[in-house]
Parts: structure tokens; sequence; C-alpha cells
């Protein structure tokens, strides 16, 4: 038996990485229109500039990934829109998972837990929201009705908290917090140890030793 | 100091476009008149009104109407321009504070630290701000009427009545406090009224908390062509007043809340060692 298991192949991890540098990009570059002591970065259109060049890396390199990689896409899309009984266990289980270390009552896990689901479910459904409106806010500018484009405004800063928010708490579990010993290692080397790997996502262990996994 | 405003009186003003003319000269704002040396075509709107709109380069503006109630045609002239609101949406939604309240009551701005997001041009109840934009790189900058505070070419620091003021011959348009402005726009409507316009009103005494730009009208604000009941929409005050300290308060609970699982997680860990190492020894 392997000591160490591949967790993300490369092409995944590129993804990864790229897409969330520009998101922080994104992030950062939005988040200057919310300080206005921050807002001289601003002037002349400068960071509206960066944030379209952001923009069109978080759109175009999904979509070559999705197009490179399908099948493997396609399974892992499904699995942000399947929700079975366990996820539900997970959930009530959680919080004492999360700060008390409690593992007696969490169910196993596949390739993602239900939390990563979730974040996952997020990003894809957040994700259309923002190029959605962003695309009509970047080119319909001039053309669509004020009332479209203030409202349009609105629900692209309604998807900035709530993605920013949990962007916080994605990098938090995966590089902060004392039990995700492991999380850090998956996405920067692509491997985590078997012993990491039976613990925390049980089912996808399970796939990977008796050889039915489809690589993610 | 005391807060200012203009007074346009439409039964007074001749449309002689003199405002308009003032205003770019003052504020060095050129048009391209239409020739053909300058390969610019003119074309025949069936209307004196001219430039069709107001643009970053036409702060003012007269708009021509003809109606025709009872069969009798009569041509109204209503002038075009920033309205200088008290609750101004512009400056509500201005995201760094480019767009700011004079310290004389109206709406002034800062056209170097603009970022050309555009948002007050969608805010504005009177779709008056304007900018030229470069659509794939966002790159813009609004300009409207500054009350004749330009930079360099403030005429309001030293004492001079607007450019538009100053050069309107039948005195329709007039410069002075807020206060006694509103007094005299009274006086007028009400002289009006006696002489049996009966719908005569002072528009923008109390319209978004009070214009620094009135109007004595002779009959109903729409049939100007105003806004009769001009508000701050609603996405604004979702936006401003709802959605953005709400995603203050989510971000700092979010950090709080993590902080305090670190606390926890870390101090279970600790104690699961320490009962590790006990067993050991």
């Amino acid at each position: 038996m392997p000591k160490e298991i591949e967790r993300y192949r490369k092409p995944t991890r590129l993804l990864h990485w790229v897409h969330s540098g520009a998101f922080v990009l994104l992030f950062l570059t939005g988040l200057v229109l919310f300080i206005p002591q921050l807002g001289f970065l601003a002037q002349d259109s400068v960071t509206r500039v960066i944030h379209r060049v952001a923009a069109v890396i978080f759109v175009i390199l999904p979509l070559i990934y999705l197009f490179a990689n399908w099948k493997v896409s396609c399974k892992s899309l499904k699995e942000a829109f399947t929700w079975e009984a366990d996820d539900i266990d997970w959930l009530k289980a959680a919080p004492r998972y999360y700060y008390l270390g409690d593992e007696k009552s969490m169910p196993p896990q596949g390739h993602m837990n239900t939390g990563q689901k979730m974040w996952w479910f997020m990003v894809i459904v957040f994700g259309v929201i923002f190029i959605i409106t962003g695309f009509i806010m970047w080119f319909l500018k001039t053309v669509a009705p004020a009332a479209l484009l203030q409202w349009t405004t609105l629900v692209h800063d309604i998807a900035f908290i709530v993605t920013g928010a949990m962007l916080f708490v994605h990098i938090y579990l995966g590089v902060i917090h004392p039990l995700m010993t492991e999380a850090w290692g998956s996405m920067a080397r692509g491997k985590v140890s078997a012993e990491y790997a039976k613990s925390h996502h049980a089912k996808w262990y399970d796939e990977v030793t008796r050889g039915k996994e489809v690589k993610s | 100091m005391a807060e200012k405003a203009i007074l346009y009186d439409a039964t007074r003003c001749t449309a002689c476009r003199g405002c308009q003319a003032a205003c770019k000269q003052w504020n060095e704002n050129d048009e391209v008149i239409p020739t053909v040396e300058n390969g610019v075509p003119s074309v025949n709107r069936g209307s004196y009104e001219n430039p069709p709109d107001l643009s970053p380069q036409t702060w003012l503006k007269m708009e021509f109407r003809e109606i025709a109630p009872g069969g009798k045609v009569r041509w109204l002239f209503t002038r075009r321009a920033c309205m200088h609101c008290t609750d101004a949406g512009c400056i509500k939604v201005c995201p760094n504070g480019s767009l700011y309240r004079h310290e004389s009551g109206f709406v002034a701005y800062n056209k170097d630290t603009c970022t050309g997001c555009g948002y007050c041009i969608d805010a504005c109840p009177f779709d008056v701000p304007r900018s030229e934009r470069n659509i794939i790189a966002g790159i813009a900058k609004m300009d409207k009427c500054t009350f004749c505070t330009t930079a360099g070419l403030d005429r309001i620091a030293e004492g001079y009545e607007p450019a538009c003021v100053k050069t309107c011959p039948p005195d329709a348009l007039q410069y002075g406090d807020h206060s006694a402005l509103v007094a005299e726009g009274k006086k007028r409507v009400a002289a009006l009224q006696t002489k049996g316009w009966t719908n005569a009103t002072l528009y923008g005494e109390n319209e978004l908390g009070g214009l620094h730009v009135m109007y004595v009208l002779d009959d109903h604000p729409a049939v100007y062509g105003l806004p009769v009941d001009p508000r701050v929409s609603a996405a604004t005050i979702a936006w401003q007043d709802v959605i953005q300290p709400l995603g203050w308060a989510i971000g700092g609970v979010t950090i709080l809340g993590l902080g305090f699982n670190w606390l926890v997680a870390r101090a279970n860990v600790n104690k699961e060692k320490e009962k590790a190492n006990a067993e050991r020894n």
C-alpha cells in the first residue's frame, strides 16, 4: 500500500491556484470601492482595469479546464448537486468535530466532504452569478436601463460579500485549522498520507485502494 | 456659509441659449461645430434644440417643448442641468467621495479622483451625469455642471455668480441665498396664480430635500418634462444603507467566529497531545 495518495492532479491544482489568484485580485480590486480611504487606488480606473483583466482569467480558465477534462468535470459538477442523508448527518456532527475534535459521529466521506461540497456548490453558483452580472455591468453599461444596472451592481455585491466571507472560511480550513493538517499539502503538492485519507475521506480511501476511483 | 441656489423662471426665459454658450465658454467645454471642413455633418432634428443631449462637454442645455392644450400651441422651455439635490443619489453611491457636498450646498466633484465606475450616472433621478467610456477597458470620467466651481475656474469662490446666470438677458436665471430665492420664487408663483395660472408651482423647494436649482413654472412640472416626485432609487438605498453595512457585519462576524474556533480547537488539540504524552510516560 502506498504511503501517500494522489488527491489532486496537476491540471486541477493549476486551475485552483490560477483561478483563486484571479479571485483574490477581483476581491481586492472590488474591495477598494467599499473603503473610501482606499478609493485613490481606483482613481483613473486603475483597479477597474485590473479587475477586468482578472475577470477574463476568472471566466476563461475554468472553461479551458472543463473542455480539457470533460469527464472529471462532469463527475465533479454532478457531485456538487448531489445531496444525501449522510450530508445532513455530517452537518449535525461537524460543530463537535471542528471545535472539539470529536470524530465519533462524523459519517465517512467521499473525495469531497459535505463542507467541501458546500464550498464547491457555492463557487459554481456564485461564479455564474458573478459572470452574468459582471458581463452586464461591463458590456451593457451604456445601453442597459439605469435601474437594471443598479440592481445588477447590488447582486454582484451580495455575491461579493457571501463569497468573500466564505473565502476566509476556506483559507482558514485549508491552512489554519489545527485538525486540517494535510489540506494545504493536498492542493500544494497534490498528495495526502494514507492515514489522513483514511480518517478524513474514508469512502474515497476505500475507492482508491480498491482501484475504482476516477481521478480529479 | 449660507446655502446658495439658482432660480430659473421658465415664464421669463426666451430660450436664447446664452446660458448654454456661457457655460461652455467659461468651463472650456468646446463644441464641435458641424461644418464640411471638420467633417461633422449637420443634422436637422426638427427642433431649435441643439445639441440633442447633455454630454461630457455639454453641462447645460435648453429643452424645447411644444404642447397644444385646448388647441392653443405653447412653446415651453426647460433648463436641463444638474439640479444640485440636497439628498443627492450621486453623492450616496460615489465609492470614494469624488462627488461631495460643497459648503454652499450644491453637488461638486473632484474629477481627478473620479474612478469612472459610473454609479452616479445610474443613480441620478434627473439623468444628468455623463461620461465618455472606453467600453473594453472600462476607463471613464464623469462630468456634469459644477455650479461654476470647476478647478481653476471657480467663480463662486471669487464671489461671482455662475456663468449662466451672469449672461441671462431676461433675468430668467437668478443666483443668491437659497432661502431668499425660495421666497422670491414663491412670490412669483403667487403672482402667476393671481393672473390665472392655477397650476403654477415652485419646483425644487422640497424635492429631494430641496434642490439648489429651483424652477418657477406656470404649469404642472410634468408638462415641462420634469419628474413629478423624484426620489433616490430603492436600489441605491438597499445597496448603500442595507447591503454594505450588512457586508461589513458578515465579514466581521466570520473573522471573529473563525478566531474563536481556532482558540477552542487548538486548546483541545493540545489537551489531546498532553493526554497522549501522559499515557506514554
